[in-house]
């Protein structure tokens, strides 16, 4: 996770296979925006230029596709540039769930916690990411907590980092809740077969 | 595997997404009116900006914020039943929470919104900002309420006003004086009944007529022609309209603080005190007349006895005889000044002016108190100016009789060994006389009342009974019938000194036209 970014590493990473939606390049660049304005915007473009990823963040099509690991050297980039620790880029995922267009498109789904564990989100992943599976282990709406398992995807530690916050952000939508927790408990960066998340509330 | 034409139709429905998605966006943060879409269990899940201002939280805060965390949570539970209920809320107000706990108010409409399938998603929550509109309420009911009580104010102090107007209106009317009131441009504005009465004359005749026009009206005329002459204040100034009736009138200025309102001229119908001070003065002319009569037989038969013309007397029978002649004397003249004032009062103090020096009038009432100024070792000075003084038109016995009072009170109220300065001076319109005494003094407290009739010093009194009173109310008839002035000074144990002026020739002629 603390491998030095730079045009290798970030080749090596841009070799996952997969697509992702440009919606979620696009939510990053609203945080920095938001964080550390025009001129922060600039310097993150200039960094990805470096690192071989010349990208023009307002040109991105919300809803077109883009390599997935794009969505990682992006992240890595922003934690490089402005010095970001992991809860920052929790913070990029939470934010991404209130301003993201397809979040947007999907509350008419947040009909209730069990439909969107059981039904949406693997439809919600799957408008996000062209690869990986995502599905609920575990739901209890009565002691406030569900599993989600997500497999068959390996672009970066940092996106499961950003994915913490995210699935955090889902769960502010459909619960009243003001203290809501979600926590990557296995990874397969940490050997695990596949990536599971405990969501918790109060 | 997708064709050519396939990734191109793709390529095109990116492009009108992402311009789908532009508009749907500068639509929703273009409004201006603050929306937010909240889900069917209360979650706010979109704002616009217009939604982040009015709340002061910003996109990341109050997205997956419940709900009554910005409104009344009673009053979001209704609106959502309501709106979850009927489709709809239409303009309901609702008092909103921003992020630093500031109350606004709003009027909060609301609309259902359902997915394809016909499924609640939640419901569009459209805000318009009432503070505005409530201040500008609130201002207005304050301004009304102000407004009222300023009516309130104003129609009781019309009312008061009306109530001082009518009590003044009155007290005008009901006055027993006749009063005139002039406006500052001097037109009249005013009339009471009485006045109308007094000249025979109604108010809508003259109202609002200038001094000019009124003058034109013959019964009012004489007060006109007066009103015209005088710019100061009249104070009792009298005027007979008819054989019987005499008026004396007054005029003062309308003052509020220094602006002069106008101006207010008061009749005081004086005929009845006129018609009982003329009865009074006849009456006792008559008795003076009545009374001199027999006097004068006695002063006579008295004289004939001193003199010896019915045979010698005895020194005993001479001194009471003597006594008796001086009383007598006393009497006469007591007599002969009851007839003085009552020809002054009369009007008929008649004298004859001729052009007279005044310096040998002076030296012979002098020479007339010579053995009495002796007897009482007085020092009496004359002072009078090298170069001769002009004649003066006067009547001589009258004006004889002005220096003979003023000497006969310096030499009788000095005390012997006391002094007696008489002053001739010439000014330039005038001759002036003074007498200084080393006399007793006036009283400061009585110094008003020394020209008037029966007028006698508190001292002088306790040392002296003689003295009619008579004497200085004379003189100034007098002096004022030539149209000159007397006054005096004095501090009482300290003297006195009377001054008269008299008019040169042609200042007389300018008086006599005053007539």
């Amino acid at each position: 996770m603390n491998q030095e970014l730079n045009q290798e590493t970030v080749k090596k990473i841009m070799e996952a296979k997969g697509e992702v939606r440009g919606v979620t390049l696009k939510t990053d660049m609203g945080f920095v925006l938001k964080e550390k304005g025009e001129e922060g915007l600039k310097k993150l473009e200039d960094e990805l230029e470096k690192l071989g990823q010349p990208i023009k963040f307002q040109e991105i099509k919300t809803m077109d596709f883009y390599p997935i690991g794009l969505r990682a050297v992006s992240l890595l980039a922003i934690k490089k540039v402005f010095g970001f620790d992991d809860e920052k880029i929790k913070e990029i995922g939470l934010f991404a769930t209130k301003t993201s267009l397809i979040i947007k498109l999907f509350v008419r789904y947040f009909l209730s916690v069990q439909r969107v564990f059981m039904k949406e989100a693997p439809r919600l992943w799957a408008k996000h990411y062209t690869v990986g599976e995502l599905n609920t282990v575990e739901l209890n709406e009565e002691k406030k907590y569900g599993i989600i398992r997500l497999r068959n995807i390996n672009v970066h530690p940092i996106v499961c980092c950003y994915l913490e916050g995210y699935f955090c952000g889902i769960l502010h939508l459909i619960i009243k809740s003001s203290r809501i927790n979600s926590q990557e408990s296995k990874c397969t960066f940490r050997g695990n077969e596949y990536h599971e998340y405990l969501l918790k509330w109060e | 595997m997708t064709t050519k034409k396939e990734e191109e139709k793709i390529s095109t429905l990116l492009e009108d997404l992402t311009s789908l998605e532009s508009y749907a966006r500068d639509l929703f943060s273009f409004l201006p009116l603050p929306v937010c879409l909240v889900s069917s269990v209360g979650i706010i899940l979109e704002v616009n900006p217009a939604f982040e201002n009015i709340t002061g939280y910003n996109i990341e805060e109050i997205i997956g914020k419940p709900a009554e965390d910005i409104l009344v949570k009673k009053e979001f539970e209704e609106l959502a039943k309501e709106t979850l209920g009927k489709g709809y809320v239409r303009a309901k107000e609702l008092i909103i929470f921003t992020k630093e706990k500031k109350e606004i108010p709003a009027s909060v409409s609301t609309i259902l919104r359902k997915s394809e399938e016909g499924e609640i998603i939640g419901y569009f929550v459209g805000l318009f900002d009432l503070s505005d509109i409530k201040k500008t309420e609130k201002d207005l009911k304050s301004a009304q309420i102000a407004l009222l009580n300023m009516l309130e104010d104003v129609e009781e102090a019309r009312g008061r006003a009306e109530e001082e107007k009518n009590k003044t209106v009155a007290i005008i009317n009901n006055f027993t004086d006749g009063l005139l009131v002039f406006d500052p441009e001097n037109k009249l504005s005013l009339i009471n009944p009485q006045t109308e009465k007094i000249f025979d004359i109604k108010q809508r005749d003259i109202v609002n007529r200038t001094l000019q026009e009124l003058k034109t009206f013959p019964t009012i005329e004489p007060l006109v022609l007066i009103l015209l002459k005088e710019t100061k204040e009249i104070s009792r100034k009298e005027i007979q309209l008819k054989e019987n009736l005499v008026i004396e009138i007054s005029s003062v200025p309308i003052l509020k603080g220094e602006e002069k309102l106008g101006n207010l001229i008061i009749i005081h119908d004086v005929s009845r005190e006129k018609l009982i001070e003329k009865m009074k003065t006849e009456f006792v002319s008559i008795s003076a007349h009545q009374l001199r009569t027999p006097l004068s037989a006695i002063k006579w038969t008295i004289r004939m006895l001193l003199d010896g013309d019915l045979g010698e007397l005895t020194l005993e029978q001479r001194d009471f005889l003597e006594k008796t002649y001086r009383s007598n004397e006393k009497m006469i003249s007591l007599i002969n000044s009851l007839l003085d004032v009552t020809r002054i009062e009369e009007g008929r103090y008649l004298y004859k002016p001729a052009l007279t020096e005044i310096e040998p009038i002076c030296q012979f009432v002098i020479k007339s108190y010579e053995e009495e100024i002796k007897r009482k070792n007085i020092t009496v000075d004359f002072k009078k100016p090298e170069k001769r003084l002009p004649k003066i038109m006067m009547d001589v016995e009258k004006i004889k009789l002005a220096i003979q009072n003023l000497l006969d009170n310096a030499v009788r109220y000095t005390p012997p060994g006391g002094k007696v300065t008489i002053t001739l001076k010439y000014g330039k319109k005038e001759v002036g006389f003074s007498i200084k005494d080393s006399g007793v003094g006036i009283p400061k407290e009585q110094q008003s009342r020394v020209f008037t009739r029966f007028f006698r010093g508190a001292n002088v009194m306790r040392m002296d009974t003689e003295g009619s009173g008579f004497g200085l109310y004379i003189v100034k008839n007098i002096i004022e019938a030539h149209g000159g002035k007397v006054w005096f000074e004095s501090e009482e144990g300290k003297g006195a000194t009377f001054y008269f002026n008299l008019p040169t020739k042609e200042e007389f002629a300018e008086f006599l036209k005053e007539f």
